[in-house]
């Protein structure tokens, strides 16, 4: 059973005088353990788009299922609650709250769950992401690339089923830009998670097992020389 | 979700930000201010209750003029009453030839039923449970020294020799004023017959003083609605406590507005802080939302957090306001005789409702918007949900303060009033904020660009930038402007209160009287006094005359149930005549005499002084109060039986007379040319130096009739009382000040992190920290002059209307605040603002763009 399924999903929001058209009739399915990257043109609606998938916003038309439950059947909170401890999250600009330590931040959803003491669990995931010493450091004492990892270690603590990624090295150097690729496929790979990410790397979606590209609102399949090129 | 510990913990981890702080600041002083009243207002309260029962002589006092019948003793017996019996007369007391009015006062063996009497035996002054033993008299030593009597000599005391056993220093009950000026003997009710004083036609008020509790007292409720009726004159502790006088009433309802005004205060500041609460944390309720927690999750986390809040600032706000009412009690010691009972819990519940209360009223609105938050806003930042309708957030805080307005005054209808008017004028202010920052703006846009000082291209860059965020802006000066307003109110109020209690009692107020001069010692003894007193107020002469008929009708039929009790239907009056109205009095309505010269001809009421006996109705002016309490108004008719004589005077004018003013004062006054046919004697008032015991000594010997009252002790308690509320009044100043700061920081804490962008941006194009500081500096300068203009003018309305409707004071206007607030507020917002962003100033530009909704 796939782990996501879209169909027919468009996208249209009010500019004006005119309906824009952001996603158009669109298809996607994801199974469990696949690594998917969308890539697209800034403003090809990756992001819109990445939302919809995730249940952060509804589609305009179209049906979506996400771990077989139709995302049109529910409201809002159904939403969230199917998220609660499935569906884990990285961004771009790394959405720590600035007040709270590495430590709380990746406790963060953790609270919304029944985990078994999620104080041990969050210290051993920032240890894997190799923060065991910065625990209680706030994100304005960590660097771009350790704020990232910090963001890793939240998406995968609660042993998410799905994760969703947008453009997660888009705000580092290429450098740490590729560590933080290098952590991100290792700890998939570990957890044996889903990943969906939107991204204009190229090098990123490389790392990906499937490389779809969203132009003009539709997806299309890229071939590997595509990407590679 | 665990939401209780998710919440503390969010908590702590907020406690770091400023608007947090601001947030527990402004609950902590509304609960500080609402129970430190709350407290000191229910302490007094009940203390007075319980003094006023030792005042009275009993929970319920009965009075007539006749024994009272058995079938009512055993009425009040069988509710559960205990019953002491006392009789009040005044006869001539003699020893060895020397002759002496005084004041009876015989008690039973039951007597006192609260307190003790403070009695000299010989041994010192004593304090005693009991009146005087069957054969002794208990006199004043005043009593004592005008008939030269010693302890342990006898007394004659109408057909019976009783011994002095005792010089009352002062008695339980004793709640006599100035009518009561002859001194006292107190005997016991086993001696009275011997006395043979009471007989038919003797004027003895006989008191029938009942202690109980207060079911007791209720349970005989509608027996003393008749004995009411039928002219008793009855007394509930509860019903009729002693007054405070005027200026603790005052000051007590100066209290109650200075809390609230600190409620107020500390609402705006919660509504101003909770805004900057809930941008900051739209991107942590996004956050959660897309980790999968629901609507009702984040709004139990976030009210749950608040509700942490409320709890700690609940308790920092009760141990201030424990600590405050114990300071101004401190300061009111001095007057409050009774050690007042502990504080009650109620007014700690009132603290901390009121607490929750402002959160949800001031914050409720703008937390929703939490709620709202959409977790797209993780990917899409400028997805924030729309503010609360600024209609929603001033209809629910208007609301909530309206209800807090009922509970604190008790009054449904002023609290209506009160928030139709609050809201009027908040209308009014947004109109005039409206204008007169559009003033202001387009005046800034006017100055000349790229040259001048810094100083003008500061005022203009400042004032482009309060025009930029219009909205925000009007937002802030309408916070400040309602900031300024009451604080500059409550510290008008106060000024106001203290000029009047110092004119009140200026250092030459009367400190003695003199009683009972006859018409032929007058010139002799206004020429004997004329030289040492500093002050004396005129001759008045007294005539004692009863009401016997009030519109023709019997008093007791004429006037309402409840006041045919009253004292001055049951005893004679002292009347007096004036061709002047006298000072200290104002005419409330009518007219004075001497507009109603047209119609002395006529009546010829003035035209004699040994005129025939009069058959045409004169006019008489009344105290306001009594014809208040009678029913009475303009052209209704008294009839007085003075001597055997009737005299029928028709109600030409009211007077308002302070009561508290040391000077003689009257019910009613006569024109001349109409009492001083009868017997008078005159009476006055003076003030002489504290050491001047010469000139009592020989007004005592050349005029042995006169009696000479010092009230030196009494006029020096009222002082001390007046000094202490004052003190009172400043500590409570005090609170409120601090609630106002806690305003302007609040809102500039609000409007923090639009500034540091601004400045940043400021400093990316080149603008230097002087500059910077500069339009930071102007800006707060525009916007503090405007709402200190807005202040001002709020305070002169609201002051005049308060002096006017609630405190009884004349309204005045303060040419000074108009000066004076629009600057200061220019100083202060300016001092708290460029504080708060010292250290963002010295921010590198990135760090300051960054922090824009995310600090």
């Amino acid at each position: 059973m796939p782990i996501l399924h879209a169909e027919g999903l468009t996208k249209e929001v009010d500019s004006g005088e005119r309906q824009l058209t952001i996603l158009s009739d669109l298809d996607l399915t994801v199974f469990p353990g696949e690594s998917v990257a969308i890539l697209g043109q800034s403003g090809a609606g990756k992001s819109t788009l990445l939302g919809l998938l995730a249940g952060l916003d509804s589609p305009s038309r179209g049906r979506l299922a996400m771990f077989g439950h139709a995302l049109d059947q529910l409201d809002e909170d159904g939403r969230a609650a199917l998220r609660a401890g499935r569906v884990g999250f990285v961004f771009q600009n790394f959405q720590l709250l600035p007040t709270l330590t590495a430590l709380e931040n990746v406790l963060l959803p953790l609270e919304l769950t029944d985990v078994g003491d999620p104080q041990a669990r969050a210290r051993d995931w920032l240890g894997r992401v190799g923060l065991a010493e910065r625990l209680d450091h706030l994100p304005k004492q960590l660097s771009g690339g350790e704020q990232q990892r910090v963001a890793l270690a939240r998406a995968f603590v609660t042993g998410a089923e799905l994760v969703f990624a947008d453009e997660p090295t888009g705000n580092l150097d290429p450098t740490t830009g590729a560590r933080v690729i290098d952590l991100l496929f290792a700890l998939n790979r570990e957890a044996g998670t889903t990943l969906v990410l939107v991204t204009h790397d190229h090098a990123l979606a490389r790392r990906c097992g499937r490389c779809l590209r969203l132009s003009d609102g539709r997806l299309s399949a890229m071939a590997r020389e595509e990407v590679e090129a | 979700m665990k939401a209780l510990a998710l919440s503390a913990r969010g908590l702590r981890r907020d406690l770091r930000a400023s608007d947090v702080r601001a947030l527990f600041v402004a609950l902590a002083l509304a609960v500080a201010a609402s129970t430190m009243i709350g407290f000191f207002l229910d302490r007094l309260d009940r203390g007075l209750t319980r003094q006023a029962g030792q005042l009275l002589g009993g929970d319920l006092v009965l009075e007539q003029s006749r024994p009272f019948a058995e079938d009512l003793r055993r009425a009040l017996e069988e509710a559960g009453l205990t019953l002491s019996d006392q009789v009040d007369m005044v006869s001539m007391v003699s020893y060895e030839g020397a002759f002496q009015p005084a004041s009876l006062k015989v008690v039973d063996s039951v007597y006192p039923h609260y307190g003790e009497a403070r009695v000299d035996r010989g041994n010192g002054v004593e304090r005693i449970a009991s009146g005087p033993q069957p054969g002794e008299v208990w006199i004043a030593p005043r009593l004592a020294l005008l008939l030269e009597v010693e302890l342990g000599e006898s007394v004659r005391v109408g057909e019976t020799e009783l011994t002095v056993g005792g010089l009352i220093e002062r008695e339980p009950d004793q709640s006599a004023g100035f009518g009561n000026f002859n001194p006292r003997l107190m005997m016991h009710r086993d001696d009275m017959e011997a006395t043979g004083l009471v007989q038919e036609g003797s004027r003895v008020e006989f008191e029938l003083l009942a202690a109980g509790p207060v079911e007791a007292v209720d349970s005989v409720a509608p027996l003393l609605e008749r004995l009411r009726r039928d002219g008793v004159e009855v007394r509930d502790v509860r019903r009729d406590r002693p007054g405070l006088g005027n200026a603790l009433e005052r000051a007590e309802k100066y209290l109650s507005l200075a809390g609230l005004a600190a409620v107020l205060l500390a609402g705006v500041a919660v509504a101003m802080a909770t805004r900057r609460y809930v941008d900051r944390h739209l991107d942590t309720a996004a956050l959660l939302r897309c980790f999968g927690a629901s609507q009702r999750q984040l709004a139990q986390l976030f009210a749950w957090q608040l509700l942490w809040l409320a709890l700690a600032a609940s308790v920092l706000g009760a141990a201030l306001g424990l600590a405050g009412q114990a300071a101004l009690l401190a300061l009111l010691t001095a007057f409050l005789p009774l050690e007042l009972p502990p504080p009650g819990v109620l007014p700690l519940a009132l603290g901390v409702f009121t607490a929750g209360a402002v959160l949800v009223g001031f914050a409720g609105p703008t937390l929703l918007r939490l709620k709202r938050v959409s977790a797209l806003k993780v990917l899409r930042r400028e997805l924030d949900p729309l503010p609360a309708s600024a209609w929603l957030v001033v209809a629910v805080a208007s609301l909530v303060f309206g209800g807090l307005l009922w509970l604190y005054s008790g009054d449904p209808v002023l609290a209506a009033v009160l928030l139709v008017g609050g809201l009027a004028m908040l209308g009014a202010l947004w109109g005039i904020g409206a204008a007169l920052l559009g003033l202001v703006l387009r005046f800034t846009a006017r100055l000349p660009q790229g040259s001048g000082s810094d100083t003008r291209r500061a005022l203009r860059l400042g004032g482009r930038q309060l025009a930029r965020r219009r909205s925000a802006s009007l937002g802030q000066l309408l916070a400040f402007a309602v900031t300024f307003f009451a604080m500059a109110m409550i510290a008008l109020v106060r000024g106001d209160l203290l000029t009047t209690w110092q004119a009140q009692l200026p250092a030459d107020t009367p400190n003695h009287f003199a009683i009972n001069i006859q018409p032929d010692e007058r010139d002799a003894f206004v020429e004997t006094l004329e030289p040492a007193a500093d002050d004396r107020t005129a001759l008045y002469p007294m005539v004692r005359g009863r009401i016997t008929a009030i519109n023709g009708q019997p008093p007791q039929a004429a006037v309402p149930p409840e006041s045919r009790g009253d004292n001055a239907l049951r005893r004679e009056l002292n009347l007096t005549w004036q061709e002047t109205l006298p000072e200290g009095n104002r005419l409330v309505a009518g007219e004075w005499f001497d507009a109603l010269e047209d119609d002395r001809a006529q009546a010829g009421w003035l035209s004699a002084v040994d005129a025939q006996p009069l058959t045409e109705r004169v006019p008489i002016s009344m105290e306001d109060g009594l014809a208040g309490r009678f029913g009475l108004t303009l052209g209704d008719t008294l009839t007085f039986t003075i001597g055997s004589q009737e005299i029928v005077g028709e109600v030409a004018s009211l007077r308002d007379l302070d009561w508290d003013s040391f000077r003689p004062n009257f019910y009613v006054i006569f024109p001349p040319g109409v009492l001083e046919r009868f017997g008078h004697s005159y009476i006055t008032a003076f003030h002489l130096d504290g050491g001047d015991s010469d000139t009592v000594r020989q007004l005592a010997r050349q005029f042995p009739g006169v009696s000479l009252l010092n009230v030196d002790a009494i006029l020096a308690q009222v002082r001390d009382l007046l000094t202490q509320v004052t003190r009172a009044v400043e500590l409570v100043l005090g609170f409120v000040l601090l609630a106002g700061v806690s305003v302007l920081y609040a809102a500039l804490t609000a409007s923090r992190p639009v500034r540091t962008h601004e400045s940043g941006l400021l400093r990316v194009f080149g603008a230097g920290n002087r500059l910077i500081s500069r339009v930071q500096g102007a800006e707060f300068a525009i916007l503090g002059l405007a709402s200190g203009v807005m202040g001002a003018l709020l305070a002169e309305l609201a002051t005049a209307g308060l002096y006017v409707a609630w405190l009884d004071l004349a309204p005045r206007s303060h040419p000074w605040l108009w000066l004076t607030l629009p600057l200061g507020g220019a100083l202060l917002i300016g001092a708290i603002g460029h504080a708060l962003s010292r250290g963002l100033r010295r921010q590198a530009p990135a760090a300051s763009l960054a922090l824009l909704g995310e600090a």
